[in-house]
């Protein structure tokens, strides 16, 4: 290696050095999602990992590897391997790390030598002061390691001499009242696995890539990936967490074969065929009956698709209309801009307060007596939605190149013909995703339709909104009616939040009711994810008009 | 006819102006000159400002109708400027004002109560920046006849028999082989616009305003990106056009300007026309020093 050793346009073979930092960050990897595992008991604090007590083992590992960074920082500083490290780890770093080690001293000076708060806060600064002089004032080699080994060597050895121990517990007395807060082994050491991982591996990573603007690279590159997986981690647990607990209810006597489905009967010019649905899914396909074994949500489902797609048309039309006279007509200025910040309150505001204005204003207006209903529910929501479709479009059409409106208007294209047949639809995509976020929200909105939409927690099947089945025509105005619009129904997140609320489910032949609740919300997560389904469809569409393949 | 009067004729005007004394003689010289043909733009003392920047500086200039007129002159004198105001694009940009006249077949285009529509699709505008549409290449080229319902390829269209699906194709196909275009992208009419190349974009946005059929057609540097042989395409088929339509063109290349324009008009820095005259005139023996030395490669 002695004479090409200083080119850097083609790295050498991996040497030893960079072979054994490889491995530590590797393994600061593999601590990072044991911690991340551990937080959510998937790795029992208080049982055993290859042999030895959990706690014993990670404290093993932090010492090991807080020793393995240190020596990094050692060997890259007095020459023995060849790296490239600044004249100092930064301001950025000294920052964190004092921050980190000033609540290592307060923790350790009010707690474990019991000076108080007081001596706690002196003790802290100190060691603060302290972290941030050898981090910031050596040279980037040490300056990094230094204070991430000495960190985890810290944690390690107090995992590793059972400071703090498996049946460990800590209610701080500086609290009013000292049994108020209780921090556990369990709750706390996974943090700290978590966090010494962090400092850690990045660490070693700057050892690996050589200190200097690689190392720097592939330090941030570390944290970064690992932050993406764990956030994608809990995503993915929160929705496996939903599906495990609410498979069991929601497939319970499902069968599959021919004739075996309820009937449905399709009315067509006078005639009527009845289908036979050829499989039976009771949760789905069941309302709340004592007669059949499986108590469903299917009325619930009804409700919920209804309110979405009522709410969706009103919305829609509305929302893209105003943003269009806001972005193409009005004059931008003032008025713009008040507006603007109008839709973003609105946007924000509590969806309780869409209920009220909901009972205040439309549950009155339908019927002969107040009554919630459907339409009502539908409105409210559209209500909800109109700002953000609002906001969204505005922002899609502004994002359309100018370049398009003056090419078409150097055709000889009037305003409105090139609003529609360019404008709009180079907005499209984005507009689409403002739908779908939207209705994400309110697909799971309780409070308003409490307010009003009303129902019961269980409804018969007989019961559903059976809109389509009831439009009547006549010759008077308004010539449309339809009164399954008016009437009270049910929708998911409702029925869930009453079923949760009452707690028993007897009358309706539910006897697990927590079950029952599980089974509601997966329900309700695969018809948020059905209309996203359609909704990115949708956008993909619109997308592949615009962009070549 | 109109209320808001343009500035009254120049020929009047006493001689003072920003520009020396030598080249307001040599303005007056080639106002003088009558060119063959109808006027079909009579330019007469534009202004533009932007903001407080002076872009145009009192520009007069006639464009003879069947004829291609080439704007030369140095980045940043205005050219564009001009162009877009022939066809009132100016008037998009918040920040433009612009004081003068300009009078189109004898009626100005300065006044209240111009259609811009009207105005716009007898007066086509290719861009300096190409700019096609996010739509099929077909589409691209159809938008405008579309748009005016000389076509219609409709979904109602089609159900009633008034279909317009051939008379479309044969537009395409006219336009695309006028722009030079259409032995590249035949077979994949139905692209999007977006994955053609910088140069065939040019040629495709020349193509989609020759499907409107305008009279006047304005070219800000059409060949821009062109290799010598889409060049020399682009420059036979503004010749062609010359003969039925008014041409002009913004080009920084002094052959091609000498090669395929009838007049040339020469901008110099600040936003002044110094020398309008026939093209062999401007570039073998032109009144002004600056015109020689800029038109020669001396400076610009
Ligand atoms: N939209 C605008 N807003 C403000 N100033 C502008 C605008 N467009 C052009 N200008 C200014 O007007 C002057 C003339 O610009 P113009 O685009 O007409 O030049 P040009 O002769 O076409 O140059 P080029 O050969 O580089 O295309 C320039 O100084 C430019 O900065
Ligand atoms: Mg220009």
């Amino acid at each position: 290696m002695a004479g090409a050793a200083e080119s850097t346009v083609v790295r050498e073979d991996t040497s030893t050095y960079e072979a054994v930092a490889g491995l530590t960050v590797g393994l600061a990897a593999i601590l990072f999602f044991l911690g991340l595992a551990a937080t959510v008991d998937i790795v029992s604090v208080t049982g055993t990992l290859a042999g030895l007590g959990t706690l014993t083992a990670l404290g093993l590992l932090l010492v090991v590897m807080g020793l393995a960074v240190v020596a990094f920082g050692l060997a890259s500083y007095r020459g023995i391997f060849p790296t490239d490290p600044r004249a100092s780890a930064g301001l950025v770093a000294a920052t964190l790390f004092s921050g980190l080690w000033f609540l290592v001293g307060a923790l350790v000076g009010s707690e474990t030598l019991g000076l108080g708060f007081g001596g706690g806060l002196a003790v802290g600064l100190l060691v603060g002061a302290v972290g941030f002089a050898a981090t910031a004032l050596p040279r980037e080699d040490i300056g990094s390691t230094l204070p991430a080994g000495a960190l985890a060597v810290l944690f390690g050895l107090v995992f590793l001499l059972g400071v703090v121990g498996p049946e460990w517990s800590w209610s701080p007395a500086s609290f009013p009242d000292s049994q108020s807060v209780t921090f556990f082994a369990r709750t706390i050491a996974p943090f700290a696995v978590i966090l010494s991982a962090l400092v850690v591996g990045w660490a070693a990573a700057k050892a690996y890539g050589g200190f200097g603007a690689r190392g720097r690279h592939l330090g941030a590159y570390l944290l970064v990936y690992l932050n993406a997986i764990a956030i994608i981690a809990v995503l993915v647990a929160l929705v496996a967490f939903v599906v495990v607990k609410g498979f069991a209810p929601v497939t319970e006597s499902v069968t599959v074969g021919l004739g075996v489905g309820p009937a449905t009967t399709i009315a067509l010019f006078g005639f009527s065929y009845e289908v036979v649905w050829p499989v039976n899914w009771p949760f789905l396909m069941n309302g709340a009956s004592l007669f059949t074994d499986v108590t469903g949500v299917f009325p619930a489902i009804v409700g919920t698709a209804w309110l979405v797609v009522g709410a969706v048309l009103l919305a829609v039309p509305l929302g893209v209309g105003a943003a269009i006279f806001l972005t193409e007509y009005a004059e931008q200025g003032r008025f713009t801009r008040v507006v603007e910040v109008a839709t973003n309150a609105l946007w924000s505001t509590p969806s309780i307060v869409f209920g009220l204005f909901g009972a205040a204003f439309l549950v009155p207006r339908f019927t002969p007596q107040p009554q919630k209903s459907l339409l009502a529910g539908m409105i409210t929501l559209g209500f909800m939605l109109l700002p953000l479709v609002v906001i969204t479009s505005r922002e899609a059409m502004i994002a359309v190149p100018d370049e398009y409106r003056d090419a078409s208007a150097a055709l000889g294209v009037s305003k409105w013909q090139t609003i529609r047949s360019v404008v709009v639809p180079a907005a499209m995509p984005g507009v689409v995703t403002g739908v779908i976020l939207g209705v994400g929200r309110i697909a799971g909105e309780t409070a308003p339709l409490l307010l009003t939409m009303g129902g019961g927690s269980f409804v018969g099947a007989g019961q559903r909104a059976k809109v389509l089945d009831s439009f009547q025509l006549s010759l008077s105005p308004p010539f449309v009616t339809n009164p399954e619009l008016t009437q009270a129904t049910t929708a998911l997140p409702y029925q869930l939040y009453q079923v949760v609320l009452t707690g028993t489910g007897e009358t309706a032949g539910v006897t697990d009711i927590t079950a029952f609740g599980w089974g509601t919300a997966l329900v309700l997560l695969a018809v948020v994810l059905l209309f996203y389904a359609v909704g990115i469809a949708t956008r993909q569409y619109f997308r592949s008009k615009l962009t070549y393949e | 006819m109109s209320e808001t009067e343009p500035v009254t004729n120049g020929t009047e005007r006493p001689a003072e102006t920003t520009a020396g004394e030598t080249d307001e003689r040599t303005r007056e010289a080639w106002r003088e000159y009558e060119f063959a043909g109808e006027t079909k733009l009579a330019v007469e003392d534009l202004d533009v400002y932007y903001g407080d920047d002076h872009a145009l500086k009192r520009v007069s200039m006639d464009i003879p109708e069947e004829s291609v007129t080439a704007l030369v002159g140095p980045s940043g004198c205005g050219k564009s400027t001009f162009l877009r105001c022939l066809n009132r694009m100016n008037d998009r940009i918040g920040t433009a004002r612009i004081d003068g006249s300009v009078e189109l077949d004898g009626q100005e285009v300065y006044q209240d109560g111009v259609d811009l529509v009207e105005l716009r699709k007898q007066v086509g505008m290719v861009f300096q920046a190409p700019n096609p549409f996010p739509k099929s290449i077909r589409d691209n080229i159809t938008y405008g006849p579309r748009q005016h319902g000389d076509i219609d390829t409709g979904l109602l269209a089609r159900l009633t028999g008034r279909d317009d699906s051939e008379a479309a194709d044969r537009l395409v196909e006219r336009a695309l082989r006028q722009a030079a275009l259409w032995d590249e992208v035949e077979d994949r009419l139905d692209d999007n616009a977006m994955g053609l190349s910088g140069g065939q974009q040019q040629r495709l946005c020349l193509a989609r305003c020759l499907a409107v059929d305008p009279e006047v057609i304005l070219m800000d540097e059409p060949a821009s990106a062109l290799d010598p042989i889409a060049t020399a395409k682009i420059e036979d088929l503004v010749e062609e056009l010359a003969e039925e339509y008014t041409v002009v063109v913004v080009t920084h290349n002094m052959q091609q300007a000498a090669r395929i324009s009838d007049q040339t008009a020469v901008f110099l820095t600040g936003g002044e026309l110094v020398e309008y005259d026939d093209t062999g005139k401007i570039f073998e023996d032109p009144e002004s020093q600056r015109v020689e030395d800029y038109v020669s490669g001396k400076f610009g």
